[in-house]
């Protein structure tokens, strides 16, 4: 696959208040996953949460896509996107996965189109959402009050 | 026990990563190579001639030399099989060609002149080394003579001894110290050679004439055929096949080999053409020397058994200067002597755990020395019957000759065979060089020239054993009696070979524990790095293409492989590695060996691959991370799960882009990290 040019995504242009949720606990991670399916697929009426949530789901399927900081990027490509799209869940009770039984702070839902141009870009977001969700910055996320603070934050 | 996340992130997941394994596997050069080989082949300059003259007569320089024409085209055999790339030497070959039994009999004959290598050596040593000594109370008027047969015989034995302890020890073959030896060797080559034309312009010189003449014993049992000796060619032929000795060694080249760098094929190629020309110079061209300069009667008695020395003491000059000349000759004998006693053990050792490997031999022979990890066993029976053979052939060096040469012929039949046969079995498979004389017909190589060569050597072969009567009588015993034993072993080992054939060989690794990463890429000097993931032995297409497109003068090559665990104990050193990384690494040296190029293998415990993968990638400062693909999750995901781990423990700016690969046949799937 051809590299792409790489281009900055903020993550403050992902995340709006609507799409954040603050919670003390969760059920689950299917659960939290479908929570947040909800809330993306609520301002993309073209796509069909049930649908989504099952690519999503199918991805966790393989390799995990929680990482030992406390982050879990759930994530899929969808042929219905153009652009990408995002939500995120903060937990002040870590949530523990089954599959490798690591405590997920922060849950960010990513969605990417589907067409290989964007699979550059989708990786580059990944990477940086790694990057970004340090233990340190979960901890300050988990401390803030709200879902438009906690959005704010990230637009900084 | 430092824990090497700690100095790369702080993440919590890799705390249990640990670096067991650190061997770099070096790669040597053509020339040094060549020295390994030659100070087995080479050697043979300091025997066969007076052998061959005690055989034939005065006409014995003519076939030296046309022996070491010869082995210009057994070279290029052995560039055929090495191009092979089937690992093991002739046993192997011959085993891919012609099967399993071919193969034990061809190796039961290698062994036996492997035996017999070693005896000869030693003994031609002793020779050597008394004949001075000799000389020196001669000039000095002592008036007293050392018995030669007991000196030869008492050195023989302690060269054997010696050997045998550094086998046991484990200690190898330095290719540095052949390359000195074979330096020195050439320099008195090129002393002795200015010497004996100055020589010849003093004294003059008497041409060796062409005509033979047997002694009754070098006949044998064709001396009672009287039509055979109105054949000129057949006498030819004997004569041809009394010289064939002066190929001891040759053989070595197929297990250099793999050390050969890259590029592995161009070097073998001038490794072969070093050899030619110096086994042609120093064997042929001093045999040749010698009997232009010496006296026929005093070869045929004085200096029989130390010929070049006859030479040195024959020359025109001082006394003194002269015995300098022998001095130096016997220097340059015992050390290339003894180098082929000790690749004679390290040959037939290697040949016996080839064969052990394959499930022909019990359990006993492959028994491991606690201490030194060595085929302590297969050592300890090599040398035994080594040192039996120097005691009964009292110092006769003759005796050894006769009863030389009969394994070495009968396994370059076999290896002919079995390469002639190749070129329909593995005509698919490239070859690096192919042995001329080929008519191409739809998509095989027909081996006009390989077939021509095999009756030669066959002819050779066949006429030896009506000839030479010690070497086929103690040749087709010793065979007949190896080949019961493998065969006796095999069956009994039955249920046993079956597991092994399965298991597959594997190299012995030995593993260091190291306190970080750090400290297993300290060695690393070279300005970029490449840093390549490995897990199944099967799946190494993407570090074949690392290491088919590598620059090696300016990138470290790293194989990680990393070994799922969730519980480590730390510190603790490993003789060798467990089993499952035994089959990755084997695969590992395998490809490295096959390029020629170097490669660091590291093994880390860790419970994340992919933290394994990208804290190895930081703390070696690596340009480039590659991947193959996994059959159960895809490249995608793969890639996915590689940068976020990347992200995750990432924690300053990179000093340099590093490009992240994932490869399999003919795709790829890259990301590139730019800050």
């Amino acid at each position: 696959m051809s590299q792409t040019k790489q281009s900055k995504v903020s993550l403050g242009r992902l995340i709006s208040p609507s799409r954040v949720i603050v919670a003390d606990e969760y059920p689950g991670k299917k659960e939290l996953i479908e929570s947040l399916v909800q809330a993306v697929c609520r301002e993309y009426p073209q796509l069909d949460p049930a649908y989504v949530a099952s690519q999503v789901l199918k991805r966790e399927e393989g390799i995990s896509t929680t990482l030992d900081t406390g982050l879990a990027i759930p994530h899929a490509r969808l042929e219905e996107l153009t652009d990408f799209a995002a939500a995120m869940a903060v937990l002040r009770r870590p949530l523990v996965s089954a599959d490798n039984e690591l405590p997920v702070r922060v849950m960010f839902l990513f969605l990417s189109p589907a067409k290989p141009v964007f699979f550059q870009q989708h990786l580059q977001i990944l990477s940086a959402l790694a990057e970004t969700f340090k233990p340190e910055f979960i901890e300050e996320l988990v401390s803030l009050p709200d879902a438009r603070e906690i959005a704010a934050r990230l637009a900084r | 026990m430092k824990n090497s996340s700690e100095t790369v992130s702080g993440s919590s997941r890799v705390k249990k990563v640990v670096v067991l394994t650190t061997a770099m596997l070096t790669f040597i050069p053509f020339w040094k190579a060549a020295a390994v080989v030659l100070c087995d082949f080479g050697s043979s300059a300091f025997y066969a001639g007076g052998i061959a003259m005690r055989a034939f007569g005065p006409a014995f320089p003519w076939y030296i030399l046309a022996v070491m024409l010869f082995s210009g085209l057994l070279l290029m055999l052995e560039l055929e099989a090495c191009s092979l790339f089937v690992r093991g030497g002739a046993y192997k070959i011959v085993r891919e060609g012609l099967g399993d039994t071919a193969a034990k009999l061809a190796a039961s004959a290698l062994i036996f002149d492997f035996i017999l290598t070693g005896p000869i050596s030693a003994v031609t040593a002793g020779h050597y080394l008394c004949g001075l000594i000799n000389s020196f109370l001669e000039i000095a008027g002592l008036g007293i003579q050392l018995p030669v047969s007991v000196v030869s015989v008492a050195f023989g034995m302690l060269v054997t001894l010696y050997f045998w302890r550094q086998n046991v020890k484990g200690i190898e073959e330095s290719s540095s110290k052949s390359a000195k030896i074979i330096a020195f060797s050439l320099a008195v080559c090129f002393l002795l050679a200015i010497w004996s034309f100055i020589t010849i312009a003093l004294k003059g010189a008497h041409m060796p004439p062409t005509h033979l003449n047997f002694a009754p014993e070098a006949l044998g049992w064709a001396g009672k055929i009287d039509w055979l000796q109105t054949i000129g060619l057949v006498g030819m032929i004997m004569a041809f096949g009394h010289s064939v000795l002066a190929l001891s060694g040759i053989e070595t080249l197929s297990q250099v080999y793999r050390e050969i760098e890259y590029p592995k094929a161009v070097n073998l190629k001038k490794a072969a053409w070093l050899i030619f020309g110096f086994a042609l110079l120093f064997t042929g061209g001093l045999t040749f020397l010698s009997a232009l300069i010496i006296p026929p009667d005093l070869i045929a008695t004085k200096y029989n058994d130390n010929l070049l020395s006859g030479l040195a003491m024959s020359m025109a000059g001082p006394d003194i200067l002269k015995l300098l000349m022998q001095a130096m000759i016997v220097v340059c004998g015992v050390a290339m002597l003894s180098g082929a006693v000790n690749t004679s053990l390290i040959g037939s050792n290697a040949l016996m755990n080839r064969i052990a490997e394959d499930g022909i031999l019990t359990d006993w022979f492959r028994k491991i020395h606690r201490r030194y990890g060595t085929s302590y066993h297969i050592i300890h029976l090599i040398a035994v019957v080594q040192l039996a053979v120097i005691l009964l052939s009292r110092g006769n060096v003759y005796l050894l000759g006769e009863a030389y040469a009969f394994g070495v012929m009968w396994c370059f039949v076999f290896e002919v065979s079995a390469i002639i046969r190749l070129r329909w079995k593995m005509a698919a498979q490239k070859r690096d060089f192919m042995f001329p004389l080929n008519i191409k017909y739809e998509n095989y190589y027909i081996p006009v020239g390989l077939i021509l060569l095999c009756g030669a050597l066959l002819t050779v072969a066949l006429v030896n054993l009506t000839t030479k009567q010690v070497a086929t009588v103690a040749g087709l015993g010793f065979t007949a009696f190896l080949f019961a034993v493998f065969s006796l072993s095999e069956r009994l080992n039955a249920k046993r070979a079956n597991t092994m054939f399965e298991e597959g060989y594997r190299e012995r690794i030995n593993a260091e524990t190291v306190d970080d990463l750090k400290q297993a890429f300290s060695d690393l000097d070279r300005p970029h790095r490449i840093l390549v993931a490995v897990k199944d032995p099967e799946n190494l297409y993407h570090l074949e293409e690392v290491l088919s497109k590598v620059n090696a003068d300016d990138t470290d090559v790293i194989v990680l492989y990393c070994k799922p665990v969730e519980n480590v104990l730390y510190r603790q050193d490993m003789r060798s590695a467990a089993v499952d990384e035994q089959e990755v690494f084997t695969a590992v040296i395998f490809m490295a060996e096959k390029y020629g190029l170097p490669v660091t293998p590291v093994l880390v415990h860790s419970n994340d691959a992919y933290y394994a993968m990208a804290q190895a990638a930081a703390v070696a400062d690596a340009d480039e991370v590659v991947m193959g693909v996994s059959g159960r999750h895809g490249a995608n995901p793969q890639i996915e799960r590689a940068v976020m781990t990347w992200g995750a423990v990432k924690d300053h700016e990179l000093k340099h882009p590093v490009t992240l690969r994932i490869l399999w046949e003919g795709r790829e799937v890259s990301y590139r990290f730019t800050r």
